[in-house]
């Protein structure tokens, strides 16, 4: 490395302490008050320093990454080949035939993406993941169907949930035999519909 | 709702409905988590790899992996910081795997590509020039300080991780902060 003249960061420059010192120093919040330290100028501006390359550290990444060029579709797509081709089937639902010989049945994970199509059905909410609570695998045995979603902005929460519980039981009714005795909707968030904040910035927290 | 509009609504979701909605096995849902944190596991990746050599592998195998996972995962919200943890296990797996390859060639890091004046001086902010001056680090100075100060490993995790006794990795990570501190003063 460069020498750069004045800033001292070896023990000779820090009365006596190291740079491993201080940052523990930091790290511990500055509590409890170490005076020889803080009575130190050059502990203190290495302090300062060190403080500064915390900040750009936690800011760097994003930084890097607003500026790194989007991946291939390729590459994206290779991903997405992957996944598909492990399906998360979850628990196998018996469906009652009339011919006794006849033995159906249809996967956890499809009930799950009638729950998630019936939520996009819905505007003004966005449905998140589903849980069948009970024995699904038990012709007749009860089950509630939980539900995590976002509800947009401005829009009445019990009337869209409500709209949601409605589908929700319709789509089960005609495409299963699941007893669903309860649609219990978990709204963790209202955020701006999709227009207002469109032009690409990032809704994730 | 036409498919268009729902697949607009998806992209701004919130992480939570995302993550939620992948771990149901909604792949729509999960092809946005990649779009939307593909870059930064990229650019993370190359930062603990010291390469661009690994980093499209490493990062396809951090997200099929999530994908695998992601049933169980709890606090849906955290999904992002989920996926950098499994982006930088996956960079330690490879980094271990090339040592075990390349054992009798003792590796050589090499002298460190040396950061110009000039290139200081082209920086455009304070995260800019850390970015330029770690790029001179010496590898196992970078990998110790990336690994402690981006992904939050303790010395002991870290000295696990790299076969290194943690008093190597301390010493490894006060030199790296000390020529980092350098190299960003002078460009204030």
């Amino acid at each position: 490395m460069t020498d750069h003249g004045s800033f001292g960061l070896e023990p000779d420059d820090l009365d006596g302490h190291t740079i491993d010192e201080l940052s523990d120093y930091l790290d511990s919040g500055r509590n409890p008050i170490d005076p020889s330290i803080e009575s130190s100028p050059g502990c203190r501006m290495a302090l300062a320093a060190l403080e500064r390359l915390r900040s750009a550290s936690s800011q760097m990444l994003e930084a890097e990454a607003a500026i790194e060029p989007e991946p291939e579709e390729g590459w994206i797509t290779g991903i997405l080949q992957n996944i598909s081709r492990e399906v998360r089937s979850g628990r196998s639902i018996p469906i009652p035939h009339p011919d006794a010989a006849a033995r159906l049945a249809i996967t956890e994970g499809s009930v799950r993406a009638l729950v998630r199509a019936a939520g996009d059905s819905i505007d003004g909410l966005m449905i998140g993941r589903c849980a069948l609570d009970g024995d699904v695998t038990e012709p007749g045995a009860p089950v509630t169907v939980s539900i995590d979603a976002t509800v947009y902005w401005g829009r009445s929460i019990p009337q869209v949930t409500e709209q949601l519980r409605i589908a929700v039981f319709e789509s089960l009714a005609l495409h299963t035999d699941l007893d669903v005795v309860a649609v219990d909707i978990t709204v963790h968030d209202v955020h701006l519909p999709p227009q207002a904040d469109a032009d690409g910035k990032e809704a994730g927290r | 709702m036409a498919d268009q509009e729902r697949r607009h609504d998806l992209e701004t979701a919130d992480d939570r409905i995302l993550a939620g909605r992948a771990a149901d096995g909604d792949v729509h849902a999960f092809e946005v988590l990649v779009r939307r944190y593909g870059r930064l596991m990229r650019v993370y990746a190359r930062r603990i790899l010291g390469s661009n050599a690994d980093v499209d592998d490493v990062v396809q195998e951090a997200f099929i992996q999530a994908w695998r996972s992601l049933p169980t995962l709890t606090d849906l919200g955290s999904v992002k910081s989920w996926l950098m943890r499994i982006t930088s296990n996956k960079c330690i797996d490879r980094i271990r795997r090339r040592r075990d390859e390349d054992d009798i060639a003792d590796h050589d890091p090499g002298a460190p590509a040396s950061t110009t004046p000039e290139g200081m001086w082209a920086a455009r902010s304070l995260e800019d020039a850390l970015s330029r001056a770690l790029a001179g680090l010496p590898e196992e100075q970078r990998r110790c300080w990336v690994l402690r100060e981006l992904a939050g490993y303790s010395y002991l995790d870290i000295g696990r991780e790299l076969d290194l006794p943690s008093s190597t990795v301390r010493g490894l990570i006060a030199r790296a902060r000390k020529n980092l501190i350098r190299e960003m003063e002078a460009w204030r």
